[in-house]
């Protein structure tokens, strides 16, 4: 199939590929560049896993063409803190116990930063969370404590991350 | 909950795998693949019982991309399965359900592979199909394996034509206490398929040495069941086989049993490439590993005061096209429909069936929830039909610590009372129905620790340090990190000194697995006891170099102490390494069963559970009479856990299988009709979202098991069961009618309401506050 050339700014890098037209942000995300922390699970935009960030608004890689991230900016799990440095969310998805098998945390974490980034000089009430990350299927933890991850980081920070 | 005097058992500490996970840095099954992989992918048929006329993949192996292509013509037409080896890898002359594999293909991408599947001709001959498992035990009903005499199953299994398994527990004399009773109560009750709705697709890659051995990278949760499954399927030897876990995206029961492993070794040994796999959302829907529908009967005969009699009860539960875990999900939903009652009388068998629908498995707690929500809206439903309060129709019934148990053991460590009693303090009970349309329920039950053996090798390392080896997979649970948090305790360590290795068949020992919440129990005994061997071996090695007896030392703040000296634990590393080839420890644990009277139970694969936990919850939730709608405002667990190795996650356990609890109380099922799933994608297959789940609260209560690390009890399993009863009560106290068919949709509760459901028991008549 035909390749295009397409330059992506991921994590703040610039990557210049040749992609086929329909391959999906998550698809070069996951399995050109190597990137594997936005996760594959349904592919139609209903379990929420593959969220990442692009122009700082939560959205599903897995419908959203590569193409269609032309001269945008892209930023995946694996761009907001390393172990040595956490994010304040991701410090307290850990303190808060919201992490199990882990596997829809990496959306979790980037919805709730694209929710408290829009709720920015406020503090969020727990409805309002709890609706921010509707989108997001979680299995493992009936979603308690990861609300009561966002909300403390919300509290620290007044929204905001 | 009890003072614990330990420094890391029992304390809140995060988890050993949090940074990686938070990170995106954690490594799953899915996401793990080698360099020059192929992708597989799988033909399933799109008819529900067939015989197989042609199947012509010329045009499919012609595709581009395509590197294997095979059909069950290419491979043994060997048989395998958990308890009845009753499946094949594909379709061999019969269809069997919607989703059958038929062939396999693997390609240079998903695209090719997917092209390729489609290309492949499929002709069908349509056999009258069997929905109904109440239909297949009718006589005269076609038989779906015609061939089930030949087929090898585990010696416990009793057979008959369509009923994959049968199993009875009985005692006393329940006609006799029938014909006593002051009253007789008989229910039908019946549940739906449920997805266990693990995020992570199951996915598996498989690649061949070059000479005979294979290696397969999976998120299953019992690696070395997969290792003797594909054994099984490619007539190897086990040590041929060697299967890695890198990491698992939850499982709850759903990845025990093979899901692609075996097509991806197949296709890989095909093309000599490494293959993966990664099931779709649709797959998962339509042949997965679901938890069983079941058709459950209840009869109970009471005294005037409410005093259980008699209970006769029969479980059906539908295993679908194959076995699966229904012979053994069958018989465990025995246990769970005596409940904690003091029970003089019964007889309960139960019944798996085969149907023309997706083969079963297990999901987490296995027939509990259906067997639950039996028997506790039944309990319901005597107390109003008798005037007596729930709670205490339940607490002149539970059994109390040295009764006897269906099996005729001996119980100890009972605490059912407590749990009822704080569970109604928690919710309010003394206002059972604050307001029109609203109402409190509560709902009780007990459930097994699982046995089976637990190895684990611990490798002292040169920093103090130590790596901890187990076979049992981290499902997400943070099970391992409990059991580090054991052996932590045990050797005087930090939690962040024990390092998990990844499990490994070739060289991580034996476990029984993850499954039947007995991970952190099973595993962090086997910790006890390698810390033992360790410790023994630190003070040898510390012997030899200092020359003072073994016998004075001791393990204090990381250092063995010997007199005036105290030897770090990185310098006993040390030693070890000049002198011994370093220091490896062993360890290994089994929980065997207790004592029971074998004339009480037939054919039952647990036939008396070990270590049994006790718990009860309460809810707390309104109905709209308008749209039939639930809305949950709290809901409480109390849970016994013997002890709490580590209160957050266990919190965790408990949320989230309540919420796993809820979803099959009121949303989830796989809906089918005429054989075909009508809901296969996570749209319509309605699991929870964080707007579904209302608050938990948990109360953890220790009373000590003997057998468990510092008194631990199994805890993952049991949360998920009784939330479908506990809803079913509330909704009941609020409005004087149960639902008996699960799930409790708002359209049933509203048909209910106006008396056009015909699975509702409705006491508005007789109602008394």
């Amino acid at each position: 199939m035909t390749r295009v050339p397409l330059t992506l700014s991921i994590n703040g890098e610039m990557h210049e590929l040749l992609v086929a037209p329909h391959w999906t942000l998550l698809y070069v995300l996951r399995t050109v560049i190597g990137l594997s922390g936005a996760k594959e699970n349904c592919l139609e935009a209903e379990c929420g896993v593959c969220t990442v960030l692009l122009d700082g608004k939560a959205v599903n890689s897995c419908i959203l063409l590569a193409e269609q991230c032309r001269g945008r900016s892209i930023v995946t799990i694996e761009g907001l803190g390393t172990s040595g440095q956490l994010h304040p969310l991701q410090e307290a998805f850990i303190r808060h116990g919201a992490v199990q098998c882990g596997y829809c945390i990496p959306g979790m974490i980037l919805t709730a930063k694209s929710f408290l980034d829009e709720t920015s000089g406020r503090v969020p009430t727990r409805d309002e969370i709890r609706e921010a990350i509707s989108g997001t299927l979680c299995r493992c933890t009936g979603y308690q404590k990861i609300i009561d991850a966002i909300a403390a980081v919300a509290a620290e920070t007044k929204g905001g991350t | 909950m009890r003072a614990n005097r330990n420094l890391v058992a029992g304390q809140r500490l995060p988890r050993l795998d949090g940074a990686p996970k938070v990170t995106g840095r954690f490594v799953y099954g899915a996401d793990f693949a080698l360099p020059g992989t192929l992708y597989g992918k799988v033909l399933r048929s799109q008819v529900p019982h067939a015989r197989i006329v042609r199947i012509d993949t010329g045009r499919a192996r012609a595709m581009p991309g395509v590197r294997a292509v095979i059909t069950a013509a290419d491979i043994p037409a060997t048989r395998f399965g958990n308890a009845i080896k009753d499946q094949t890898v594909f379709a061999t002359d019969t269809i069997r359900f919607l989703g059958h594999p038929l062939a396999a293909i693997a390609a240079t991408s998903v695209e090719a592979a997917e092209q390729a599947l489609a290309a492949i001709e499929v002709e069908v001959e349509a056999l009258p199909a069997l929905y109904d498992p109440e239909a297949a035990l009718a006589s005269g009903a076609p038989l779906l394996h015609r061939d089930w005499h030949d087929y090898v199953a585990l010696p416990f299994i009793s057979r008959d034509g369509n009923v994959a398994g049968r199993t009875r527990m009985h005692g006393g004399d329940v006609a006799a206490a029938f014909a006593q009773a002051h009253r007789v109560y008989e229910n039908r009750f019946t549940t739906a398929l449920q997805h266990a709705g693990y995020t992570e697709p199951r996915a598996a890659s498989a690649a061949w040495d070059g000479g005979d051995t294979l290696t397969v990278w999976t998120n299953a949760q019992l690696p070395f069941e997969v290792q003797t499954t594909l054994a099984d399927i490619l007539g190897m030897p086990t040590s041929r086989i060697r299967v890695i876990v890198p990491g698992v995206g939850g499982g709850f029961g759903g990845k025990l049993r093979i899901g692609v492993e075996h097509f991806a070794a197949l296709l890989a040994r095909q093309c000599g490439r490494p293959v993966k796999m990664v099931t779709t959302s649709e797959e998962e829907l339509i042949a997965a590993h679901p938890r069983q529908a079941a058709i459950i009967t209840l009869k109970t005969g009471v005294d005037r005061d409410g005093r259980i009699l008699a209970r006769q009860g029969r479980v059906i539960v539908d295993c679908g096209a194959y076995s699966g875990s229904g012979p053994g999900t069958g018989a465990v939903a025995l246990q769970c429909l005596v409940g904690p009652y003091r029970t003089p009388n019964l007889e309960m068998e139960s019944l798996a069936v085969y149907t023309n629908k997706v083969p079963s498995g297990s999901f987490r707690a296995p027939s509990g929830p259906m067997a639950n929500f039996a028997v506790e809206s039944q309990m319901d439903m005597i107390a109003d039909d008798l005037g007596i309060d729930p709670l205490e129709l339940r607490l002149r019934n539970i059994v109390r610590d040295g009764d006897t148990g269906p099996a005729g053991e001996v119980l100890r460590a009972v605490s059912i009372e407590e749990c009822l009693r704080r569970a109604a303090d928690a919710i309010g009970w003394h206002d059972r129905r604050p307001a029109p349309g609203r109402g409190k329920g509560i709902a009780c039950s007990w459930w097994m620790t699982t046995g089976g053996s637990s190895g684990v090798y611990l490798k002292l390392n040169t920093d103090g340090s130590v790596n901890l080896a187990s076979g049992a997979v981290e499902l997400g649970t943070a099970a391992l990190t409990g059991a580090a948090q054991v052996l932590a305790e045990q050797l005087t360590l930090d939690l962040e000194d024990i390092r998990i290795a990844p499990v490994d068949t070739q060289s991580t020992p034996y476990d029984y697995g993850a499954q039947g919440s007995r991970t952190a129990f099973s595993v962090g005994n086997a910790c006890i006891a390698a810390a033992e061997d360790l410790r023994r071996q630190a003070f040898a090695v510390v012997a030899r170099h200092l020359g003072l007896p073994a016998d004075e030392m001791r393990l204090q703040g990381k250092c063995v102490v010997a007199g005036e000296h105290r030897v770090p634990l990185s310098e006993v590393a040390r030693l070890s390494q000049l002198g011994g080839g370093g220091l490896i420890a062993h360890g290994t644990a089994i929980n065997p069963p207790p004592a029971y009277d074998a004339a009480r139970v037939e054919n039952h694969p647990l036939p008396v559970w070990n270590t049994p936990s006790f718990h009860a919850h309460a809810a707390d939730l309104s109905v709209d009479r308008d749209t039939g709608e639930i809305t949950i405002h709290r809901y409480v667990v109390v849970q016994d856990v013997g002890y709490a190795i580590n209160p957050t996650y266990i919190e965790g356990q408990i949320e989230g299988g309540v919420s796993q609890g809820l979803g099959q109380a009121l949303s989830e099922e796989i809906v089918y009709s005429d054989g075909r799933v009508l809901n296969a994608n996570l749209t319509d297959y309605k699991m929870p979202t964080s707007l579904d789940v209302p608050p938990i609260e948990s109360i953890l209560v220790e009373c000590p098991s003997q057998a468990g690390p510092y008194g631990a009890k199994g805890v993952g399993e049991p949360p998920c069961i009784e939330p479908p009863a506990t809803v079913a009560n509330a909704i009941a106290a609020a409005t004087g009618l149960w639902v008996t068919s699960l799930p409790i949709t708002a359209e049933k509760v509203l048909l209910s309401l106006r008396k056009e459901y015909p699975q509702a028991v409705d006491h508005r008549d007789s109602a008394r506050d």
